[in-house]
């Protein structure tokens, strides 16, 4: 390498003295014009990010044809909802701000006016190692007048490092350091790797007494976690990050054991106690209690994730659900405090709405960064749904008409049957029968860890097929999320209905209901209804097996033979017992 | 009376500092990652290299003073080479170890001249550097910082790598420039910011891996504004390392005679500041007129460094040391005055 670096100032110096050619390593050209090339395209999808007014601003990067990006919560809230967004084909893009992430410092923003925005290949951050060269583009400065990134070049100092918030916000947990000149103005911007492949959000230095200029110390946000939270943010939510409900304390042996644990939380319902040892959360091993508070950094709020402890009975494998960092309206506080901020902001116009090109874009409401977003991601559920409408039975339980799904527990011959109409909910089991109203009257079946809630699965599944997902109640889309068992991330919309929450995860893809969890509050065990899907089934496209867990047990698995429908009856049949 | 104030501040902060909490511990940490498959061969020297750094904490903490540097492990692990500073001003040294282990450290002794410092620390079991001075590098030459710069890694976490290309050779020219450092003799200039609070002690490695320098204290020019990134070469480190060995500087208290009729500051013309914590630093407050020390040049701020080469690390070894001194006999001081080190003859 020493002697690359002489030859390439001897490169430098023999422009000015053509007489004499140097001779090149072979392989010091191509690994040049390799970098030449990977920063070419990585600068393709950088974008500068600018008040309306033009003026501003920060970095950011597209990820998506269709213009969305990811910039740093820092960057956009100065400017409100509202921005301009410079690329390197010369063009500014006019844009809003989706879904923001005050406590990890990220926000997803959208450009209009392309439908084939170049965008940047999403690299692994895991496998950034110390000693990789990285380079950083940006807009360091506001440099960029012609609107083409400034790129520069370094090494990864470190990985998996903290740095601690500014009270509960801006984050940076598992983050990437370089020396890459990072920049104010580079905020917001992409770091790549050597190929050119995404690997994180440049967002914060340690700058200290030297003024706010590099001092060989950049930190990025690894593209793991923004990627974790991409799906989240697209909701246009204002999303959460995560606590465990418990926290952890080093022993005199140096292992990383549970210090203070909240009988509500899922942890202490999946049997952690006080002075078990932490060994696993995530993908990730723990031996220091910094690291999983660096670990947990990672995760939005609702994930389930793999959590791996020993106690007096030997290592135990099991899986928690996250609980929200924040109070309820804890965050819309923080955020409106910075946006006032940024309000005062000289040359910070408001933007006239009557003459703005995006005022349809934007839509105001409590615990959102822009609720439009929420409507449009919905709108794409609801499409996938429609498209995926399985022939259902003509008539339903609006035209007094009685829906039945009638099966067996797998592997045996007792009778199940799930039966509907206008007024109740009929669940039978064997000889035992039991029924609920359509509205209310569901917690106690759902915290006695009953089977009957897969009825009111069921009938959830038939009228978001038959009347369409908005129609069932308050609908928020939340994003994505993991589901246990399942590859990658799943469409996750919650629905209220009245004292019960429904949680429906969907396919990517295709749209199915692939799990509808009923929670009766965050402190019990939700009511989880698996679904699954056979083409082979007599029941295709309608699910052909449900399975019902409550914690980590699998309480009941039914299989599906037939669905029906029955004229209402008169007088009301079974009378429904208590569980 | 300004400056008195100040001093007993500065002590203030050091005394602070001292207690448990200075040092940063709590810092999060997290994995080193193990690497898969094979390693560029960077990715490797780092992984190897970075072993030899440690993360050094002490006094400090407040008003610009960090609490914590680095330092290189070198020879058979059992000793580690950093930057004299009031980080040091301890009893024990607290060392961090690449894989997060705590170990204590003990002085061996100091270079004034050129403001390192070397420490003992047992069990190790830490790689060392070899330090040698044909370890050179020339302008152009491709180098990387190890360091602890800002105390961003904790515990088992890996010192930060920076790149950078030597810009110079030099000696550090403090006479012509506003560069105010006690240290004036060849340095490495590097093009990037290396010399970052905590970065001092750290290592400067070539494209090999050795090392080839060891980073200075943070260091800026008073009429630029501007801050110099630079590194004590390996052999001025080699030959400082082995005039602490030869025990030029011995530690305080060595077990030396006591004089019958010692000398005794007060006796001597030198008041020094009021003595409120156990290691308060030798600061000469105000000279008495037409006294010895008066004679001798000794001047009101001076800092006692040496005495006869015996290291003066509080008031209380000052007069130690002046106890094993016949009250007839002359001896040497070695003051700091401002930037400037000066050898002082007292004659009674």
């Amino acid at each position: 390498m020493a002697s690359i670096c002489l030859v390439l100032l001897g490169a430098g110096l023999a422009i000015g003295a053509p007489q004499q050619e140097p001779e090149l390593d072979p392989e010091v050209l191509s690994a040049q014009q390799k970098r030449v090339e990977a920063m070419r395209k990585a600068s393709m999808a950088t974008v500068g990010v600018f008040g309306l007014d033009s003026q501003g601003g920060g970095s950011g990067v597209c990820i998506s044809a269709d213009g969305y990006v990811l910039t740093n919560f820092h960057v956009s809230s100065p400017f409100g909802h509202r921005m301009r967004c410079g690329m390197n084909d010369g063009k500014m893009y006019e844009a809003v701000v989706a879904g923001i992430d005050p406590t990890g410092d990220l926000a997803v923003l959208k450009m209009y006016g392309r439908d084939d925005f170049p965008t940047a290949v999403i690299g692994d951050s895991d496998r950034v190692r110390v000693g990789q060269w990285c380079f950083a583009a940006g807009n360091p400065f506001v440099l960029a007048t012609n609107l083409q990134p400034t790129v520069t070049y370094g090494l990864i100092s470190g990985v998996r490092r903290y740095q601690y918030p500014s009270g509960t916000i801006l984050e940076y947990s598992d983050c990437i350091q370089t020396d890459a000149s990072i920049n104010p103005g580079n905020s917001g911007g992409p770091l790549f790797n050597a190929d050119g492949e995404l690997i994180g959000i440049n967002g914060r230095c340690s700058f200290e007494k030297r003024g706010r200029v590099n001092v060989g110390v950049g930190y990025a946000i690894s593209i793991k976690q923004a990627m974790n939270f991409y799906g989240n943010l697209r909701s246009g939510r204002i999303v959460d990050h995560a606590t465990l409900g418990f926290t952890v304390a080093s022993d005199p042996q140096g292992r990383v054991v549970v210090s203070n644990i909240l009988e509500s939380s899922d942890a202490y319902r999946r049997g952690l106690r006080y002075g078990d040892e932490v060994l696993r959360l995530g993908d990730r091993d723990i031996s220091t209690s910094n690291q999983l508070k660096n670990v947990l950094g990672i995760f939005p709020d609702y994930w389930r994730v793999a959590l791996r402890y020993r106690n007096e009975q030997g290592v135990q494998e099991s899986a928690i659900r996250l609980q929200s960092l924040h109070q309820p309206g804890e965050l819309d506080k923080i955020v409106e405090g910075s946006s006032e901020q940024g309000a005062k902001r000289p040359g910070e116009a408001k933007p006239a709405a009557s003459k703005d090109s995006l005022a349809e874009k934007y839509e105001s409401r409590r615990g959102f960064g822009n609720y439009y977003f929420n409507r449009s991601e919905l709108d794409r559920i609801v499409k996938l749904q429609e498209s995926r409408k399985p022939a259902l039975p003509t008539g339903g339980p609006d035209d007094a008409l009685q829906v039945r799904f009638v099966g067996s527990v797998l592997g045996e011959s007792t009778a199940v049957e799930t039966r509907f109409d206008p007024e109740k909910i009929h669940w039978a089991l064997a000889d035992k029968t039991s029924s609920v109203p359509v509205k209310g009257g569901w917690g106690s079946w759902i915290q006695n860890q009953d089977p009957l809630p897969i009825s009111i699965a069921m009938r959830l599944w038939y009228q978001w097929h038959e009347q369409g997902p908005r129609k069932l109640g308050e609908v928020i889309y939340i994003g994505q999320s993991p589901v246990l068992g399942k590859q990658g991330l799943l469409d996750m919309t919650r629905v209220v209905l009245g004292e019960v929450t429904a949680e429906v995860y969907t396919s990517l893809s295709s749209g199915d209901i692939e799990l509808i969890e009923l929670f009766t509050d965050r402190q019990t065990d939700p009511a989880e209804v698996y679904f699954d899907y056979d083409a082979a089934s007599p029941m295709a496209p309608m699910p052909s097996r449900v399975r019902l867990n409550y914690g980590l047990e699998s309480r009941l698995v039914v299989e599906w033979l037939k669905l029906d429908t029955l004229p209402v009856e008169k007088t009301e049949g079974v009378p429904g017992g208590q569980p | 009376m300004i400056d008195l104030a100040l001093r007993i501040g500065a002590i203030l902060v050091v005394f602070l500092l001292s207690t448990p909490w200075g040092i940063a511990e709590d810092k999060p940490s997290s994995e080193v990652p193990i690497a898969q498959g094979s390693l560029s061969g960077l990715e490797e020297l780092f992984q190897n290299a970075q072993r030899s750094v440690v993360k050094l904490y002490g006094a400090g903490g407040m008003r610009g003073l960090e609490s914590y540097q680095s330092g290189v492990v070198i020879g058979d692990g059992s000793t580690i080479l950093t930057s004299w500073s009031t980080v040091l001003d301890v009893d024990k040294v607290r060392v961090v170890t690449y894989d997060g282990r705590r170990l204590d450290a003990e002085m061996i002794g100091v270079d004034p001249e050129c403001e390192l410092a070397l420490l003992r620390v047992e069990n190790s079991k830490l790689p060392g550097f070899v330090l040698e001075a044909k370890a050179q590098v020339r302008p152009g030459q491709r180098v990387f910082s190890i360091t602890n710069l800002f105390g961003i890694a904790a515990g088992n976490e890996a010192c930060s790598y920076q790149k950078g290309v030597v810009m110079a050779v030099s000696d550090l020219q403090s006479k012509y420039t506003g560069l105010r450092s006690v240290y004036r003799g060849k340095v490495i200039v590097v093009d990037v910011m290396t010399n970052n609070p905590g970065a001092a002690g750290g290592a400067l490695v070539d494209l090999g891996g050795r090392l080839v320098g060891v980073i200075g204290k943070e260091l800026r020019d008073e009429q630029s504004g501007i801050w110099l990134n630079y590194s004590i070469p390996a052999e001025v480190a080699a030959a400082s390392v082995e005039r602490i060995l030869a025990g030029k500087t011995r530690s305080a208290g060595a077990s030396l005679a006591l004089a019958k009729n010692p000398h005794r500051a007060l006796d001597l013309g030198m008041v020094l500041i009021p003595n409120v914590i156990p290691k308060t630093p030798a600061y000469i407050d105000r000279v008495r007129k037409d006294s010895l020390a008066a004679r001798a040049g000794i001047e009101a701020n001076d800092l006692v460094l040496l005495v006869n080469d015996q290291r003066v690390d509080s008031q209380r070894s000052f007069e130690q040391i002046l106890q094993t001194i016949e009250r007839g006999d002359s001896f040497q001081l070695l003051v700091q005055r401002g930037t400037e080190l000066l050898r002082v003859q007292i004659r009674p």
